[in-house]
């Protein structure tokens, strides 16, 4: 397991190899699986994630059981249809994706957990739309997801991937992180640059709270999903233009941990504070759950 | 570092039913391994929360997904949103409380399962600490209050014969098969229990192999 961006970087540039064959590696290595059976699992995510995005992009789109979110995905792809959105097909088409599998999982849906269930679109929102823009095969797709998870890895052992112990920052601002690393990589970006659009996008959601309305994973969670995939975009197109993020991504990923201690408990996914806490957001769990609780 | 997550598949996975991978996903993680201490469906179970789990688990589906986790299903098994009710048409008395205050084991999602068929008690402390991970703090088996490192894998083998043999054998097994970072010997009335945390996941064939060697070892 790497220690560090830092030193996975490191051994990248050394030994001239992809972040996300070092990743494979290491995979297989730790685990004692072969290189077949990892793959295999991996393919069977990159499957999962399309199915979910299919099934929030198709018909009507779903519903949650609350109501309280779902069918967006479909608006947004009407809206795409009409060749007029303001920040280009291609950032919309993500946003589109990430929206869907979070209105998936809100209606309990199948998804695949990247790095949580309510930060599940993020990731798949940015792979799906470069599958078409980069003409990824499926290989490079399933080496996109071993990047980001290796990433991944060190940002969980260092900081943390749950609402309630460090905010949304560490799960939507993970995956969004995350999939900027990977971005750059399919780019065709060296692993410096992976680090620095890492470090950019987590930089950007730094001290995003945890505020789930009713302890739903809805709102604001699916919409969160797509500003996470908006912002991994343009870390990874800034990164890839050379721009570099002044802080280390390691040190970030202290500050990520920082940060997170710091919230109150109000703000880390108890349904309290922030969004939750307004007077539409106790009507709504009111409406929903009973006035007692 | 800490070293609470082993593999790329803890990140990029897992494959589940929603909405949430700490609150729906984890929590069926901590049922599964209540599921194997008690060794079979327990009879009579109370569930207490703490934190966020205190205060989201409605939101969340946490009480299904626990008691999905009780009877064994997997988290993208398609029954975990109807498992509490599968759970009573099976005859299971299943109660969930909100307790305030601070977590015994310190974790805002933390769930303390108590277990009973009338005579056996079994007691397992677990968090949910993010992505579908879960770290088991704190278990009571056979009258022993056990207290793993917190990370999975964790092997609990126990010894009725309370032959030291027994423990070397299953010493030098995991030595080679599935190295642990610390082992905890604890003295049961009628029993000794061999408490290991372990390293790195162990697979499906390894925990076959050990499961069909060893009797009265549990693999969480």
């Amino acid at each position: 397991m790497y220690e560090s961006v830092r030193d996975l970087v490191h051994v990248a540039e050394k030994r001239e190899k992809a972040l996300s064959e070092l990743i494979i590696e290491e995979e297989c290595h730790d685990s004692g699986i072969s290189r077949k059976k990892v793959w295999q699992r991996m393919r069977i995510n990159l499957l999962t994630m399309q199915n979910a995005i299919k099934q929030g992009e198709t018909g009507d789109g779903v519903r949650s059981r609350t109501g309280l979110t779902g069918g967006e995905a479909i608006k947004l792809k009407n809206y795409r249809e009409r060749g007029k959105t303001l920040s280009g097909d291609a950032m919309m088409a993500a946003v589109e994706n990430a929206v869907a599998t979070n209105e998936v999982n809100a209606a309990m849906g199948v998804v695949c957990a990247t790095p949580t269930a309510g930060s599940s679109g993020t990731l798949p929102g940015i792979l799906f739309m470069l599958e078409k823009r980069l003409k990824l095969t499926e290989e490079q797709m399933i080496r996109f997801l071993f990047t980001a998870g290796g990433f991944g890895l060190i940002i969980a052992n260092h900081a943390g991937i749950a609402g309630a112990t460090g905010g949304c920052q560490e799960e939507v601002g993970t995956a969004s992180a995350i999939a900027a690393a990977a971005a750059v990589e399919a780019a065709g970006g060296t692993p410096e640059q992976s680090s620095h659009a890492l470090a950019i996008a987590l930089s950007n959601l730094l001290g995003l709270v945890c505020d789930p309305i009713a302890g739903l994973v809805e709102v604001p969670c699916v919409k969160r999903n797509a500003i996470g995939a908006g912002n991994s975009l343009i870390a990874a197109d800034m990164a890839l233009a050379g721009c570099t993020s002044a802080i280390p991504a390691d040190e970030c990923i202290v500050a990520l941990d920082r940060v997170g201690r710091s919230m109150s408990a109000e703000l880390r996914e108890t349904g309290i504070g922030g969004l939750a806490g307004t007077p539409t957001g106790q009507a709504i769990k009111a409406r929903i759950f009973g006035k007692n609780l | 570092m800490r070293n609470n997550y082993k593999s790329v598949f803890d990140i990029i996975g897992p494959i589940m039913i929603g909405p949430s991978s700490s609150h729906t996903a984890g929590a069926v993680q901590i049922g599964r391994v209540a599921n194997k201490l008690f060794e079979t469906i327990p009879p009579k179970v109370t569930v207490h929360y703490y934190g966020s789990f205190a205060q989201t688990h409605r939101g969340h589906g946490t009480d299904y997904a626990i008691a999905a986790g009780i009877m064994g299903f997997p988290a993208d098994d398609s029954r975990v949103p109807l498992a509490p009710t599968i759970a009573r048409k099976r005859g299971m008395d299943l109660r969930f409380v909100e307790e305030v205050g601070e977590s015994p084991i310190h974790h805002p999602n933390t769930a303390i399962l108590k277990m009973t068929d009338g005579t056996k008690k079994i007691t397992v402390a677990g968090c949910s600490i993010g992505g579908g991970a879960i770290e088991i703090r704190a278990i009571s088996l056979n009258g022993v209050d056990i207290l793993p490192a917190g990370p999975l894998p964790i092997v609990i083998f126990r010894d009725y014969s309370k032959k030291m043999a027994n423990a070397l054998a299953i010493n030098a097994d995991l030595e080679e098969k599935a190295p642990f970072t610390r082992r905890q010997v604890l003295r049961a009335g009628n029993c000794d229990i061999y408490v290991y945390d372990i390293q790195n996941k162990m697979q499906p064939d390894t925990i076959d192999y050990f499961e069909n060697k060893y009797p009265n070892i549990i693999c969480l």
